[in-house]
């Protein structure tokens, strides 16, 4: 503390220095006359001629002291602050080197919990908060088709051309697909392409990096040339780098693009994932004119001084001009229950994180805040403990003249030291968590849960730790430490000061209870708060249990699949079934190949194409259609991946081009469209593949989950590639060794009977299910992890109130046993009070368990929120653990000689 | 005799070592200057107060209210350990700087 103020002069404000400044100039005008008086001037000649002295006037004097005084005494008051918090600093430094393990438990504990919170905070504001990376991204819309049926679809050419002259509320609408396309040239390559319309990068409020944007000519109409913008990456990639790029020609599908130009780095198209933006007018009219082609997304930029919600109803209104303009053809086929088409707009931003990933990522944000909450409450009770002890160190500052309000603010620093310590730690801890977060780079785990977003700006990749995360975690921090630091600096400074000076500093007079009903109800929130946490972790455990064990339908294990596609003109439509035996047959001849098989669609990779299926022996309808996954598959597909046949037979090699078109449903499309009927036999239409003219159904095979593994098997039918072959199609290679060591051998063997065709996505069939289950597997894992921290503070919790309870009450147990009380009754008494206090605890926390676990309602699979069983296990471990902890401490009351207790 | 206005750094030495002597309110400081000069040093008051107020936040002085002999409120200025190192070093500076000057002005008569 510094001297001259607390004991010269006392506190006082800076505004008050005015004042004193004119009781000293006054004071000075005063003993100047006085003097000159003394000179020999008059009275009045003196004080005028003091005043003089003064300067030009006593006001202007009074004025510009007093304004250097009040300046004086705000920096004194500075420097006094400053000196008192490096000296309180030094004191906690002190104190928490001289108790090194109760300072480690705390930062250790802080360290996890503000890491935590940093680590997940990283994530949030990568995926749900950072500003997407586009010119005023507020102002961007995306723009969606609305079916009757369907919910929000893309756009097909007309329709968009249609809206866009019917709107007034966007300055420009660009629209944009994404597929995969064959890069011609030495080794031929899959890459993403971005089918975009000409003002895409000036909607987005981009710019080229080389070269030149896409001319509005380019947009004059279909048949405009072809014109491609290649993304840095492919430029470096694949030219080096070269300056003179552009004009260059680049081969996609076999058909030549000029390169205008190259994108900015880290632009990889709206998906993310593009290397090359071509213009849709390359497309010619036929194709581009199709009405209900409906492949493309919209996004618009608002004109200046539109509003989102004004944009949203004109676009509803325009919407049904739309369909008007573009009624449903005659003899179309739709699931759906009528026709009704309009259209929508929403904030582009909406559509960043699918709504699945936006929940998880919240549930885990609200869970890691529970543990470092208790975290808070668990040091706010072992720092009041603590200050019990240090009673008589508090009463001896209150008695020379401390205030209470400076006895605080010691106890806070004391506390922000350590919330510092922790935080600091809890940095490193997070900086780690993040780099592992933005490694996990799940982006083909989660098109396999069906949680992909929509913009590829916003991916796994872009989490890091930055100024913001490290800014969150600065008031995470200080947060923390004034939580824990509050109710222990109020708490413990409330001593009495006679009583603090007059008793040995260990047990409080019996009748004030005041210190240690803080601490239970410490105990009763941590055990409350854990509950909650163990409620969530114990339930998404339960789902992930059930996840595990859903039957898929197929045996993967010794499966690995390369996906492959055949270039247009590479091979003629008429010898793609030759083709794909050829490949059957190169890759069967393979050493250590068990089995090969073909199937354009893998199993749990969240989601395959479908269409309308229809019933040639049934009246049919425009609306109100079966819906079917179509499957298009080599015959040994079956039996390669264990799936089973359940009537008729299965597809066979004689199901070729010429033979009558047979397919093979699987058991839900005959639960669904044929109940209490036989199946095999029967005829129906399928809108692919040249099936609509009718097929005969052959067979009924076991149900497999194609979407999402938590998705039960929807009506599926399944064409042989003999009889219909797509450009593409995923090679199934089954061994009894390990699968992996075939990627290389199958490579080279695809490679040599189709050296046109690039292969990629090579992986084993074991992996696609894990991924299927990474989203899961991660939620739980992680809540879990936060779970059981809580359950460790809040057994911590109690341990430390109950042998403190012990230590208070060692004069009581004394008296007792002297008085015929056994060891068995000492027991009971304090493990009681613990199990007392951790059921208060444990019935609050179930009654927030049972609302705060609803939030995890879609998160679940196969369990609901108020599952019995879950709460039953909680009730029975937190029981368990609180008396463990409560009957370690009653033994050692148990235990107490009553001789050395009295003493 | 006419007399020169104070240079800033100066006045503060010399007020620190008015100070040096024992605690002092304003008017006691600038008569300690007046009767060690000889009446030959006009400190200007409001100056003097700029003085105090600038030593004080540099921690040189401290000030407290007390009553005087007359039994009459006034604000007393002390000397600061942080003063005196500064008055040591500062006072002899000034001194040098004093025996400069006279060197030159001596030298030309």
């Amino acid at each position: 503390m510094n001297d001259r103020h607390r004991f010269e002069l006392g506190l006082h404000r800076p505004e008050r220095a005015r004042d004193e400044m004119r009781e000293e100039l006054e004071f000075h005008v005063r003993e100047r006359a006085a003097r000159l008086e003394a000179r020999g001037l008059s009275p009045d000649a003196a004080l005028a001629e003091a005043r003089r002295l003064l300067g030009d006037s006593l006001d202007t004097a009074t004025t510009t002291l007093g304004a250097s005084a009040e300046r004086k005494e705000r920096k004194l008051r500075m420097r006094d602050w400053m000196h008192d918090l490096v000296t309180d600093v030094r004191y906690a430094m002190r104190g928490l080197v001289r108790r090194p393990g109760f300072s480690a438990v705390a930062i250790l504990t802080l360290a996890i919990g503000v890491g935590g919170n940093t680590a997940i905070y990283t994530a949030v504001d990568a995926l749900l908060l950072r500003a997407l990376p586009f010119q005023e991204p507020d102002r961007l819309m995306d723009l969606v088709l609305t079916g009757p049926e369907s919910g929000p679809t893309e756009w097909s050419y007309p329709k968009a051309e249609a809206y866009r002259r019917g709107q007034t509320s966007f300055a420009s609408l660009a629209l944009y697909a994404s597929r995969p396309m064959t890069l011609g040239g030495e080794n031929p390559e899959r890459i993403t392409i971005e089918t975009v319309s000409a003002d895409y990068l000036r909607t987005l409020g981009l710019r080229v990096a080389r070269g030149a944007d896409f001319g509005p000519a380019v947009d004059a109409g279909p048949g405009a040339g072809a014109f491609a913008l290649i993304s840095d990456g492919l430029w470096q990639r694949r030219y080096a780098a070269a300056p003179d790029v552009v004009g260059k020609m680049v081969q996609l599908d076999n058909r030549s693009y000029v390169i205008l130009g190259v994108l900015p780095p880290g632009f990889r198209g709206i998906a993310g994932d593009a290397d090359a933006l071509i213009n849709l007018t390359s497309r010619d009219a036929e194709s581009l004119g199709e009405a209900w082609s409906l492949e493309f997304s919209m996004v618009g930029r608002l004109k200046p001084g539109v509003t989102p919600e004004h944009a949203s109803a004109e676009t509803q209104t325009v919407g049904a001009e739309v369909y008007r303009a573009f009624p449903q053809e005659a003899g179309t086929l739709t699931t759906a229950k009528s026709f009704e088409w309009g259209a929508d707009a929403r904030a582009f931003d909406s559509i960043r994180v699918a709504p699945g990933l936006r929940r998880s990522l919240l549930v885990l944000f609200a869970a890691v805040g529970l543990v470092l909450l208790i975290a808070c409450v668990n040091l706010a009770n072992l720092l009041l403990a603590r200050a019990s002890a240090r009673r008589r160190e508090i009463a001896v500052r209150l008695a020379i003249g401390a205030t209470r309000l400076r006895l605080v603010r010691l106890f806070l620093t004391e506390s922000l030291v350590l919330a510092l310590a922790g935080g600091v730690l809890g940095v490193a801890f997070a900086w780690w968590a993040a780099r592992a977060l933005a490694a996990l780079n799940p982006a083909s785990a989660l098109q396999a849960q069906a949680l992909a977003g929509g913009i590829g700006a916003v991916s796994f990749e872009a989490i890091r730790l930055d100024g913001s995360a490290l800014l969150f975690t600065l008031l995470v921090t200080l947060f923390a430490g004034v939580a824990f630091g509050l109710v222990p600096a109020i708490g413990g400074t409330r001593a009495d000061l006679s009583g603090g000076l007059k008793d040995d500093g260990g047990a409080p007079p019996p009748a004030r209870h005041g210190l240690r009903i803080d601490r239970r109800a410490l105990v009763v929130a941590e055990v409350a708060l854990a509950i909650v946490l163990l409620a969530g972790s114990g339930l998404m455990i339960r789902s992930l249990v059930n996840l595990l064990r859903v039957d898929l339908g197929f045996q993967g294990a010794q499966v690995l699949t390369l996906r492959m596609s055949v270039p247009q003109g590479s091979v003629a439509p008429d010898s793609m079934p030759g083709f794909y035996d050829a490949v059957n047959e190169r890759l069967g001849a393979l050493p250590g190949v068990r089995g090969v098989a073909l199937a354009d669609c893998a199993p749990v990779s969240g989601g395959c194409n479908g269409t309308i299926m229809t019933f040639t022996d049934r009246p049919r309808s425009a609306t109100g259609n079966a819906m079917v996954g179509v499957h298009w598959v080599s015959p040994g597909w079956f039996a390669l991946m264990g799936i089973g046949l359940k009537r008729g037979r299965a597809l066979e090699a004689g199901d070729r081009r010429g033979t009558p078109k047979v397919i093979v449903i699987n058991e839900e499309a005959a639960r669904r469209y044929f109940p209490g009927e036989d199946p095999v036999g029967r005829q129906v239409g399928v809108y692919q593949g040249g099936f609509h003219t009718g097929a005969t159904i052959v067979g009924v095979v076991g149900d497999v989950r194609f979407g999402t593994l938590e998705t039960p098997a929807q009506p599926d039918v399944y064409i042989s590639y003999g009889q219909s072959s797509p450009a593409r199609a995923m090679v199934f290679v089954k061994t009894d060794a390990d699968p992996a060591s075939l990627a290389g051998p199958a490579r080279v063997a695809l490679g040599d009977v189709a050296p046109f065709a690039p292969v990629y996505d090579v992986r084993l069939m074991r992996a696609r299910v894990a991924e299927a289950t990474g989203q899961a597997r991660l939620s739980a894992g992680l809540l879990a992890g936060f779970a059981v921290m809580a359950l460790a503070l809040a057994v911590m919790g109690i341990y430390g109130v109950m042998s403190f309870a012990v230590t208070l009450r060692t004069r009581e147990v004394g008296i007792r046993v002297a008085l015929g009380a056994d060891r068995g009754d000492v027991l009971r008494l304090f493990t009681r009070e613990g199990l007392v206090l951790c059921g208060i605890g444990m019935v609050l926390g179930l009654a927030g368990a049972l609302v705060a676990t609803r939030v995890l309602r879609t998160m679940l699979y196969g369990v609901v929120p108020g599952d019995p069983v879950t709460y039953v296990a909680i009730v029975v471990v937190v029981g368990a653990a609180a008396l463990l902890a409560s009957w370690v401490p009653a033994r050692r009351a148990a235990g107490l000689d009553p001789v050395r207790a009295l003493n | 005799m006419a007399s020169l206005p104070l240079l800033k750094g100066t006045l503060d030495v010399l007020v620190l070592k008015a100070l040096a002597w024992g605690p002092k309110h304003g008017i006691e400081i600038i008569d300690w200057l007046e009767e060690r000069s000889g009446g030959s040093l006009d400190v200007d008051d409001g100056a003097l107060y700029f003085a105090l107020h600038r030593l004080e936040e540099r921690d040189h002085v401290a000030s407290a209210w007390q009553t005087t002999d007359k039994n009459r409120r006034a604000r007393y200025y002390r000397l600061r350990p942080a003063g005196k190192v500064y008055l040591r070093e500062q006072g002899a500076a000034v001194v040098q700087y004093a025996q400069a000057l006279t060197a030159i002005l001596e030298a030309g008569s």
